[in-house]
C-alpha cells in the first residue's frame, strides 16, 4: 500500500517523529517497498536485452543513476554505459542469497522513494527524477547521515555500484594498473583431483626464476 | 591408495559416506588436522563449502577471485557494514588467499589463555615441535629485505626514521616469484597454501575432499555426534543442486572458521550454554593511504614483508595495534578508498604512487572487550548475522593508529597522507596530523574498518559455563565433537593468525584421533 508524501504533515517535528516511529519499529528499509504513489515520476532507463535477474526496471534505473554520479565522464576512462554498470550490479546481486537481494531491493526502493526522500531531506521527487547535483546532495546526505542505518545503506549501495564498474579490466589503464604480468598464468596447468592420476610435479613447486 | 577431490556434481542423488573423522572446512585448521589424522591411518572425509580452484584459474582477476575464493563474493561485512570482512571460501580456505604472513603465537597470549581462561597444556613447549614441522613443510622463512617491495619499504623506512621497532615478516612460500598476487590465489603455486600442500598430501594417502558441500547440521545424539548433513552446491552457480550428502563418522571436527563454525553449531542446536558465537574477535583494521613521490605499484611484489609491533602494548585500558602493509589493486581500492565521482577517480588515478599502511588492533584483551556475536539469520541460508559493535576504546586506538601511520608515511617521504574517512582527512605536514585526526569523525560507518582475521566464537577454556570447547578442543559435553580453527581462541592474538591455527590444529590432532577411537 502506498502513502502519498503530500498527505503527510510537513513540519520538521512530524517528519522526525515519523522517522523515529519507523526506526523503532524496525521498518526503515521496509519503506523502500512502498507502492507506486511514493515512486511516481521516477525516470526509467532501457533494460538491456539480457534482462534483469534480481532488480526491477525501476531499481535498475536507480542503480544507473547512482553509477552516473559515482563515476563521472573522464578522459581515458570508459563510460558507465560502456561498462554496463547497473547490469553488472544485477549480476553481482544474483550470486548473493535471497535475504541479501531483498535488502538491496529495499535499499534501492528507499533511495527512490519520494516518502523516504521527504522524511530524510524534505524532497518528494524520486531520486531518478532529480538532476545530477541534487542526486549528489542526496548521496552525501546518506553518507554523512546521523542515522547509522543510512550510512550503512550508502556503504552497501556504493560498494555494489563501484564493484559493477571497477570489476572490469577495461578500467585498468585509467588507473595505471597492468594486471598480472604476461606469461605467468597457465590456463592449461594440470588440475589434480586424486584418484589414479599421479600428483603432478609442479603441484606445490614452481620451477621459475625466484628473483623475478 | 589415493583419495579424490570431488566437486558439487559428483553425486547425482542423495548419498552417504562413512569414515573415521569428518572434517568440516579445509582452511588452516581443517587441512593441518586432516593431514595428521590421515598420517595416523584414519579414514577422513573433508567437506568444504567453497569450490576447488587451482592455478589454472588464478589469473590475477580480482572480480573472479573475490567471487570464487572469498566468503560472500568478498563483500562479507558486519551487520551494520561498518567492518569489511575478507575471509576465504574455497578448498584451502584462507590459506589460498592470505598474504603469507606467518607468526608463531606470542608467549604472552598463550599465558593469558592459561591464566584467564584455564586453558591447559597449550604452551610454547607443546606447540614448538608442531610449529617446526609446519615451518619445514611450508618453507616458512623470513622474506629477504633486499626483495622488499616499495609498499613495505615505506613502513620499514618510516619506522626506522622514527625509531619505532620493526621486523621482517616470515612467509610460507617456496620459489616465490615476488609477483604480489597472493590474495587472488598464487598463479605459480609458490605459496605453500593448503590447496597445494597438506590437502594433496592427505589425498595421496586416501582422504576424500568434497568441495561445494554446505554442511547444514551436525547429527547430534546423546553425548556424541554421528556425522553431518550437507547440501551440495553447483560449482558454477553456487546454488544448491538438491542433492544431500550425509557423512557418518566416529568423530567430527568443525573447522569452518570463526564465523561459520559457531553458525554450524547453532544450526545444530548446540549453544554451549549461550557461549557459542560470543567473544568473536576480528582484529579490526584501520587504514591510511599516502601519495609518494615515486612509483609504489602497491600491487607488485610480496604483499607483506615488514611489520611493527611497536604499539602492541599501549598501557592499561588501551587497545594495542600492529602495523603492516596490504597489497592494493583496482577493485579493492575503488571500494575501500573513499570518495565519489571525480574526487574518487582522482584518488584512484594516483594508485601507482599510492602506499597504504594498516593498523591491526588487538581486540579482546581489555576487561570490558567482549567482542562481537555470531547469530543465525535465516537458518536455511548461509549468510549469518555478524554483530561487532565498535566501541569507544576501538576508536581511541583507531585514531592514535592513524596518527602513527601518518607520521610514518610522512617520515618516509609521502607528499600527502589521507585517512579513509568517508570524507578523507588529508595532511601534508607532520605538524598537522594530531589536530586534523583529532577533529575527524570517529564513528561506525564514517571511517573504513576492515578485517582479514576472524577469531573466537567457540572459545576454549576449562569452565563449560564460560567456554565452548575444553583444552583438548572437545565440545563440552559431547565426546567426539571437536572445533579446530581460529574460533577456539579465547582472545585475539596481536599477530596474523594462520601459524597459530596451524600449530594448534597439529597439536590437537592427537585428541581428535583419540576421539575417533
Amino acid at each position: 500500500m502506498g502513502v502519498h508524501p503530500e498527505a503527510l504533515p510537513g513540519t520538521e517535528l512530524s517528519r522526525r517523529s515519523l522517522l523515529k516511529r519507523g526506526l523503532l519499529g524496525g521498518s526503515l528499509l521496509a519503506l523502500g517497498g512502498l507502492g507506486f504513489l511514493a515512486l511516481r515520476g521516477g525516470r526509467l532507463v532501457p533494460v538491456p536485452p539480457d534482462g534483469l535477474r534480481v532488480f526491477s526496471p525501476r531499481e535498475f534505473a536507480v542503480l544507473d543513476s547512482v553509477a552516473h554520479r559515482l563515476v563521472r565522464p573522464r578522459a581515458g576512462w570508459p563510460t558507465v554505459e560502456e561498462m554496463g554498470v547497473a547490469l553488472a550490479a544485477d549480476r553481482i546481486a544474483e550470486r548473493t542469497e535471497p535475504s541479501a537481494q531483498k535488502e538491496l531491493k529495499q535499499l534501492l526502493g528507499l533511495f527512490e522513494n519520494g516518502l523516504a526522500g521527504f522524511l530524510f531531506g524534505g524532497r518528494t521527487r524520486p531520486f531518478t527524477a532529480l538532476d545530477g547535483e541534487e542526486q549528489d546532495r542526496v548521496l552525501a546526505e546518506w553518507r554523512d547521515s546521523n542515522l547509522a542505518i543510512r550510512r550503512t545503506g550508502f556503504s552497501a549501495l556504493r560498494t555494489l555500484v563501484l564493484a559493477g564498474y571497477y570489476k572490469s579490466p577495461r578500467v585498468w589503464p585509467a588507473l595505471g594498473y597492468p594486471g598480472l604480468p604476461a606469461g605467468i598464468h597457465r590456463p592449461e596447468a594440470p588440475e589434480w583431483r586424486g584418484g589414479e592420476v599421479p600428483r603432478p610435479d609442479g603441484n606445490g613447486v614452481w620451477h621459475g626464476d625466484p628473483q623475478r | 591408495m589415493s583419495g579424490r577431490i570431488l566437486d558439487g556434481r559428483a553425486h547425482a542423488a542423495d548419498a552417504t559416506l562413512h569414515c573415521d573423522v569428518c572434517v568440516v572446512g579445509s582452511g588452516a585448521g581443517g587441512s593441518v588436522l586432516a593431514e595428521r589424522l590421515v598420517a595416523r591411518g584414519l579414514n577422513v572425509v573433508m567437506l568444504e563449502e567453497g569450490g576447488y580452484w587451482t592455478r589454472r584459474s588464478f589469473d590475477g582477476r580480482e572480480d573472479l577471485a573475490y567471487a570464487r575464493l572469498y566468503q560472500e563474493l568478498g563483500n562479507r561485512a558486519t551487520d551494520d557494514q561498518s567492518v569489511l570482512i575478507l575471509q576465504g571460501r574455497n578448498v584451502g580456505g584462507g590459506t589460498t588467499v592470505n598474504w603469507c604472513t606467518s607468526f608463531r603465537t606470542p608467549r604472552t597470549v598463550l599465558e593469558r589463555w592459561r591464566d584467564q581462561f584455564g586453558v591447559q597444556g597449550l604452551d610454547e613447549a607443546a606447540l614448538t615441535p608442531h610449529w617446526e614441522a609446519i615451518e619445514q613443510r611450508l618453507h616458512i622463512a623470513e622474506w629477504p629485505a633486499e626483495l622488499m617491495n616499495a609498499n613495505n619499504r615505506v613502513l620499514w623506512d618510516g619506522c626506522g626514521k622514527l625509531g619505532y621497532s620493526r621486523g621482517l615478516i616470515r612467509r610460507n612460500v617456496h620459489n616465490c616469484a615476488n609477483l604480489g598476487f597472493c590474495g587472488l590465489g598464487c598463479p605459480v603455486d609458490a605459496k605453500m597454501a593448503m590447496n597445494v600442500t597438506l590437502i594433496p598430501d592427505a589425498v595421496e594417502k586416501g582422504m576424500t575432499v568434497q568441495a561445494n558441500a554446505s554442511v547444514r547440521r551436525l547429527l547430534v545424539g546423546p553425548r556424541r555426534v554421528d556425522g553431518v548433513e550437507a547440501l551440495l552446491l553447483d560449482p558454477e552457480t553456487d546454488k544448491p543442486t538438491g542433492v544431500k550428502l550425509t557423512v557418518r563418522s566416529k568423530a567430527v571436527a568443525v573447522c569452518g572458521g570463526a564465523i561459520n563454525s559457531p553458525a554450524l553449531l547453532l544450526r545444530s542446536g548446540l549453544a554451549g550454554n549461550g557461549n557459542v558465537g560470543k567473544r568473536f574477535f576480528l582484529h579490526p583494521v584501520v587504514i591510511m593511504s599516502a601519495v609518494m613521490p615515486d612509483r609504489v605499484e602497491p600491487w607488485s611484489g610480496a604483499p607483506q614483508a615488514a611489520y611493527s609491533r611497536h604499539f602492541i602494548d599501549r598501557g592499561p585500558g588501551k587497545v594495542g595495534f600492529i602495523l603492516e602493509v596490504p597489497p592494493v589493486m583496482p577493485l579493492i581500492a575503488a571500494t575501500v578508498f573513499p570518495g565519489e565521482g571525480e574526487r574518487h577517480q582522482a584518488i584512484l588515478e594516483q594508485l601507482p604512487f599510492t602506499q597504504t599502511t594498516i593498523a591491526i588492533c588487538e581486540d579482546g584483551l581489555l576487561p570490558d572487550d567482549v567482542g562481537g556475536t555470531i547469530r543465525l539469520k535465516d537458518p536455511t541460508e548461509r549468510r549469518v548475522s555478524i554483530d561487532y559493535p565498535l566501541r569507544p576504546f576501538h576508536f581511541e586506538a583507531f585514531k592514535e593508529a592513524c596518527k602513527e601511520m601518518a607520521r610514518i608515511q610522512l617520515a618516509a617521504g609521502a607528499n600527502e597522507v589521507r585517512s579513509l574517512h568517508s570524507v578523507p582527512v588529508r595532511m601534508t605536514r607532520v605538524e598537522e596530523v594530531e589536530a586534523a585526526l583529532d577533529r575527524a569523525p570517529w564513528e561506525p560507518g564514517r571511517v573504513r574498518v576492515a578485517t582479514a582475521h576472524q577469531m573466537g566464537g567457540c572459545g576454549m577454556g576449562k569452565d563449560p559455563r564460560t567456554s565452548v570447547v575444553d583444552s583438548q578442543l572437545r565440545y563440552h559435553g559431547l565426546d567426539n565433537l571437536f572445533v579446530v580453527d581460529g574460533s577456539v581462541f579465547p582472545t585475539s592474538l596481536g599477530v596474523n593468525p594462520q601459524e597459530t591455527i596451524f600449530g594448534i590444529a597439529r597439536w590437537a590432532s592427537q585428541f581428535v584421533a583419540a576421539g575417533a577411537a
